[in-house]
């Protein structure tokens, strides 16, 4: 199945892969935090992050810029939390959509296409 | 693609006598692979940037001080016919910068010359090789 993010096919133009970013707990040195010695602080658990790691594709030029600005729209200030679901049909709720990095350059072969990694956030 | 024995082999104002074979090659500096979240298998492949060598070989008859130089760019013209009538001749055209010239000598085959030239589009989208047929070709 196809994978959405607000309902939006947002990545479905190419190859693109989840991944989760670190789980567990916030922790610092207590030093850091105003204690003294070796000890750790607990600050908080850790906001889950859902990766997409993938390559946008399109025919040509402009077809590739409506892709990347159909995106772009998706990524406000402040960011309004949508469902993101990924190709097996796993559903995250309430997911922020913060970050949207374009990998290197884009290809120009007998396709357009541009890697990128893009990042959702469950903020608490 | 090969070429044996071309009738005409130029490389802007000079004429390469003594050519034997000429070679394209076409190769993928670059692989754009991807895969999925399904299986294995990589689902997108693309070769984004190509590398397009002509390798020209020649049979060199006497001692030549003369020879093209790494850097040096030119059109290069390869007229191909299968026969030796006039009709049919095809012309092979490309804008080319020699980038190695080697000699090989045995006492067998005599001393052959091999010139590399790595072929450039005009705007990085043209295929730098173009290929023509042409009319009224003069004699060889």
């Amino acid at each position: 199945m196809a994978s959405s993010f607000k309902s939006l096919n947002l990545f479905g133009s190419g190859p693109h892969r989840f991944s989760l970013g670190k789980q567990g707990e916030l922790y610092l040195p207590a030093y850091v935090v105003g204690g003294s010695g070796s000890g750790t602080s607990l600050i908080g658990p850790l906001e889950l992050d859902v990766i997409i790691v993938g390559r946008l594709v399109a025919s040509g030029e402009s077809a590739l810029w409506t892709l990347r600005d159909a995106v772009k729209a998706q990524l406000a200030h402040p960011p309004t939390p949508g469902t993101l679901i990924d190709l097996y049909g796993h559903t995250w709720t309430n997911m922020s959509f913060l970050t949207f990095q374009e990998m290197d350059r884009v290809d120009r072969g007998r396709v357009w296409s541009v890697a990128y990694k893009a990042i959702f956030r469950k903020i608490a | 693609m090969i070429i044996f024995w071309p009738r005409r082999v130029t490389f802007g104002a000079e004429t390469w006598d003594g050519v034997v074979a000429v070679s394209i090659d076409r190769v993928g500096v670059r692989a754009v692979v991807e895969w999925s979240d399904y299986g294995p298998h990589p689902i997108f492949a693309d070769s984004p940037e190509l590398r397009t060598t002509i390798t020209v070989s020649m049979e060199i008859m006497r001692g030549v001080v003369a020879s093209p130089r790494p850097g040096q760019v030119a059109m290069l013209t390869v007229d191909i016919s299968p026969n030796t009538s006039q009709s049919q001749v095809r012309r092979v055209t490309a804008q080319a910068v020699v980038v190695r010239v080697t000699h090989d000598l045995t006492v067998k085959k005599g001393a052959v010359r091999t010139i590399e030239l790595l072929a450039v589009s005009s705007d990085g989208a043209a295929d730098p090789i173009t290929e023509t047929l042409i009319h009224g070709m003069e004699p060889k």
